[in-house]
Formats: C-alpha cells, structure tokens, sequence
C-alpha cells in the first residue's frame, strides 16, 4: 500500500455531481491514464448503545448515545472489514466482522439511514492509481472524492511535494493541503488503515455539509 | 580439463574396465548369434541338441565371466570427485549429446578466456601505469610504491575477503544497511535496504558487481521457497528506471585492479537515492515527468535529474 490522499471536489458551477465527475475523468484520460475497472467504498455508523433507558441514539442525541463506530469496506482490500472510531484506533479484520456485529446488537446500535459509499471507475497513470466516485447516502448523490495513491512510495513526509504536484496537474484550483494522517505518522510506514479514517473524514464532512440545510427548514 | 578429474579415478583400472565392457558386448552378440544360428547339422537329432546346448552354455558363461570382470573392475574405478570447480554448471558435462548443444566446452572455453583478459589487462594497465601522461609527480611515487607487490588475480579472492570488504562498507553509510548471502555457490549476494525508501539486490562474482535489481520498500525480495529472488522485475515503473539507471553506474564505475573502491563508489552513488521521492529536478524543477520522479543521479556531483533532463 503507498501512500494514499483522499479528498473532495466541490461541484462545479451551474452542473450537476455527474458532469463534474465526467469532467474530471476527461481530464485524466487527456493525461494519459487508463481505467482499470470500478471501485467502491462504504460506510456504516453504529454507537454504543447506553445503560439508561430512552436513549434510542438519534444522531442529534450523539453526545448522549455513546461513542460513534464506524465499519467500513473497501474494494481494494475485499477480504477484509475495518472497524474504527473517530479518534482511536483501527481494527483491520475479515468480512465475517459484519456478522460479528449482527450478534454484537446489544452493544452497538446501528445508527438510521447512515450508510453512505463512494462508487466510481479507477485510472491507472505510470504509479498513480487515481479513483474518481460519487459519494451517495441512498439514492441521492451528495459529493465528488478523488483519492489518489501513489504506490512505490511508504512514507507520507516523503513524497507528499510530489502528490501534490500530480493533484495539481488535474485538479487545478481544487488541491487539497495535506491530510491530517500524514502530519500524525512522522516516518512510521503508511498503511490501509490510515486511508480509511480519511475515508472516514470526508464522509463525515459531507454529511454535516446536507445537514444545515435540512436544520433549516425544520 | 585434467584437473577436473581428481585423484579419486584410478585410469588404469577405468581403460581395462572399457576393454571388459566391449568384451562382454562381444559375448551378448555371440549368444544371440548361436541362438539365430540354431542347430548344426548333426547325424541324430539328439547330437544336434546337445551340441547346441552346450555352444549356449559356453556362450552364457562366457558372458558371466565377464560381467563378473567388469564388476570387479568398477569397483577398482572410484568415484569422481565431487566438488566440481564449476558448481552447478560442471553437471552440464554429463549431458551426451555434444554434437548438437557443446554448452560444457563453450563454457570453459568462455572462462578461460575471461581469465586470460583478465590477467592480461592486469599486465597492462600495469606496464601503462609506468608511463603515465599525467604531470604531477605525486601519481607517479603512489604507483611506484605499489607495484612491486604483485597484485593478487582479482577474480579468485577468499570470500572472507569479500565477507570484510562488504562489512566496512555496511558500516560507512547509517542509512544504508548491506545483508551478505551466499545461498547459489561462491558468489556473494547482497541485499541492500536503503531507508524506507528502497531495496537492492546485487549480484556480485568474486568482488566485481554483475548486476543489480531495485524494487520497492513494501515489494517482496524473496521467492516462495524463502530464497532470494534474484530475476523478477519490480512492479512499479520508478524502481525498474532505477534498476536501468544502477546497471549504467555499475558499467560506469570500473577499476579492474582495486575492486573495493569500486564497490565503494557504487554504494555511495546509490546512497543518494535515499531522496528519490523528495529531490526535484535541478534542470528544470519539477517533481514528475511522465508521471516518474527524478531518477538519474549524476554519477559525478550525485544531482537528481529526471531521465530526459540530463546532460
């Protein structure tokens, strides 16, 4: 696994999620990159569930409900289930982890209507294996990632000059800053995990984004 | 090619034991002659039956005493040695088909001849070395007090030699760690680590480095059965460019008569590599061309520059 930087396209003016996403890929493949098939990352949220009665773990009662879990999966590792929480540590285990939290619903509840996935096509340019998806909650699209993942490198502090100057070459103006991972992991060997919390980040982010409109109307 | 054979084979008995074997072949055809031959012509049929009952015992026992002859005979050969000097390679002398595939003779001829430049271009660089063009003097006294020690031939050194040779450079370099194996015969092989960066694998014969593949810090550099895998190219374009880049310094970097200093040099211009993913290009600044980061080190200043940007 090298080393990996996911981030977020805002939307293009005055077009939708799916003409920006076919703009990007044009983009791509006017540099040189070849699609290599599809990929797909999902999310679910649990919370520990609580001692005290009435607390049904609504997520605006999320200070109340407990710690927030989430269990994620990612096309390029299909064997295997990652189990992490916001700010602690990540459990890289096999798929039958999802069973194990069928017969593990005293403990965590999952939250309503919380799955959101990223789903796209992966481009492979020289080292560069670049993944353009639409990040869904259901059926509706709510925001562009790109995650790009340079493989002969191990080390964030190394090459993030040179990730930066791909990210460049066809993002333009949307350029990332560097991942919070990359400042925690000095030299220490970047790993699967590391890309999932910022998975887990942005995911997080687009969720709060559609979540003050909805406050509004209410 | 006679001190291939060692002291094991007696030659005597090895001539008698070929002479028994086209002896007993004589008597097997001498059987199957009697037996097309069938009966004389005798005057009673048991006349005939028994005479052609006794040629056919005489021809058996003909042709056991033989065999009891050549048995004995092989017994008095012995064994050839065997350590061949070649390894591997010297098993290719059994194969019996010379006219079409004469790889044995080929290869030793091929050594022989290497051999032969080698001690010959010692001889000259060493009669050249004499007649220097260059002005200082200081070259002249420095060479003057080495050449009366005669010079080992350095392609059969001591592998405790190359053993030290390899520590000290190990040693030279914190970054930069050197594993020594010896897992195919003599030649030492050497797995470098550089960093987190990147890892080496050298193949060296006697102390002259033959080749070298680069691959990646997380790439496997062994094969299933645990040995070093010495023929697989990485899977990433960037360390295949710097396994063609190491093989042009390894061409570059010669100096038949003082081995160390080359595999030195070597080390050291490898070791700039440790900034392969940090280094822009000093010619035109960039971090990727075509997607590859600087890969070429200049083999002088030890620069980074991209593979179309060098001089």
């Amino acid at each position: 696994m090298g080393v990996t930087c996911v981030s977020q396209m805002p939307v293009a003016e005055g077009k939708s999620v799916q003409q920006t996403v076919e703009l990007l890929t044009r983009k791509l493949e006017m540099l040189g990159a070849e699609k290599q098939g599809t990929f797909c990352v999902d999310c679910e949220t649990y919370h520990t569930a609580a001692a005290t009665l009435g607390s049904q773990g609504r997520l605006s009662l999320a200070g109340q409900a407990g710690k927030l879990m989430y269990v994620m999966h990612n096309s390029e590792y299909p064997l295997s289930c990652f189990a992490l929480f916001e700010n602690g540590p990540c459990l890289i285990a096999d798929t039958n982890f999802d069973v194990l939290m069928v017969k593990l619903k005293g403990f965590f509840q999952s939250a309503k209507a919380s799955k959101i996935e990223t789903r796209g096509t992966r481009y492979q340019y020289c080292d560069f294996l670049v993944k353009v998806g639409t990040v869904a909650m259901g059926p509706s699209a709510r925001g562009i990632s790109v995650e790009v993942e340079y493989g002969p490198c191990v080390v964030a502090s190394d090459c993030w000059s040179l990730l930066l100057e791909f990210l460049q070459s066809f993002l333009g103006s949307h350029t990332p800053a560097a991942p919070a991972v990359f400042g925690n992991r000095h030299d220490g060997v970047y790993g699967p995990a590391d890309t999932m919390v910022q998975y887990m980040e942005l995911f997080n982010k687009i969720r709060k984004q559609q979540q003050v409109p909805v406050a509004g109307i209410r | 090619m006679a001190d291939v054979l060692s002291v094991g084979v007696n030659l005597e008995a090895f001539a008698q034991a070929i002479n028994a074997i086209q002896a007993l072949r004589s008597s097997v055809s001498r059987v199957f002659d009697c037996l097309k031959d069938g009966m004389r012509n005798k005057e009673t049929l048991e006349g005939r039956e028994k005479a052609f009952i006794a040629q056919f015992q005489d021809n058996l026992h003909s042709v056991n005493r033989d065999l009891n002859e050549l048995e004995r005979l092989s017994n008095l050969v012995g064994k050839p040695s065997e350590n061949h000097p070649l390894h591997n390679s010297g098993l290719l002398s059994l194969d019996p088909v010379q006219d079409k595939t004469p790889l044995y003779s080929q290869l030793l001829q091929a050594y022989k001849w290497s051999n032969k430049l080698q001690y010959h271009a010692g001889l000259a660089s060493g009669l050249l070395n004499q007649q220097s063009l260059k002005r200082s003097a200081n070259q002249m006294g420095v060479s003057a007090k080495r050449r009366p020690k005669s010079q080992p031939t350095t392609l059969v050194l001591p592998p405790q030699y190359v053993d030290d040779v390899i520590s000290r450079i190990d040693r030279m370099f914190p970054e930069m760690s050197i594993h020594l194996s010896r897992p195919n015969g003599t030649s030492a092989m050497l797995l470098v680590t550089l960093g987190k960066v990147l890892k080496v694998i050298v193949v060296m014969r006697s102390l002259f480095i033959d080749r070298t593949i680069v691959k990646g810090y997380n790439e496997n550099v062994y094969t299933e059965g645990g040995k070093l895998d010495i023929w697989s190219k990485s899977s990433f374009q960037v360390f295949q460019k710097v396994t063609d880049h190491a093989t042009t310094a390894l061409l570059h970097y010669q100096l038949p008569q003082m081995p160390d200093v080359v595999v030195r040099s070597f080390m050291t211009w490898l070791r700039s590599y440790i900034k392969l993913f940090q280094a822009p290009c000093q010619r035109c600044g960039k971090f990727l061309q075509d997607g590859l980061p600087p890969t070429w080190r200049d083999f002088r200043t030890l620069e980074a520059f991209h593979d179309t940007c060098r001089q």
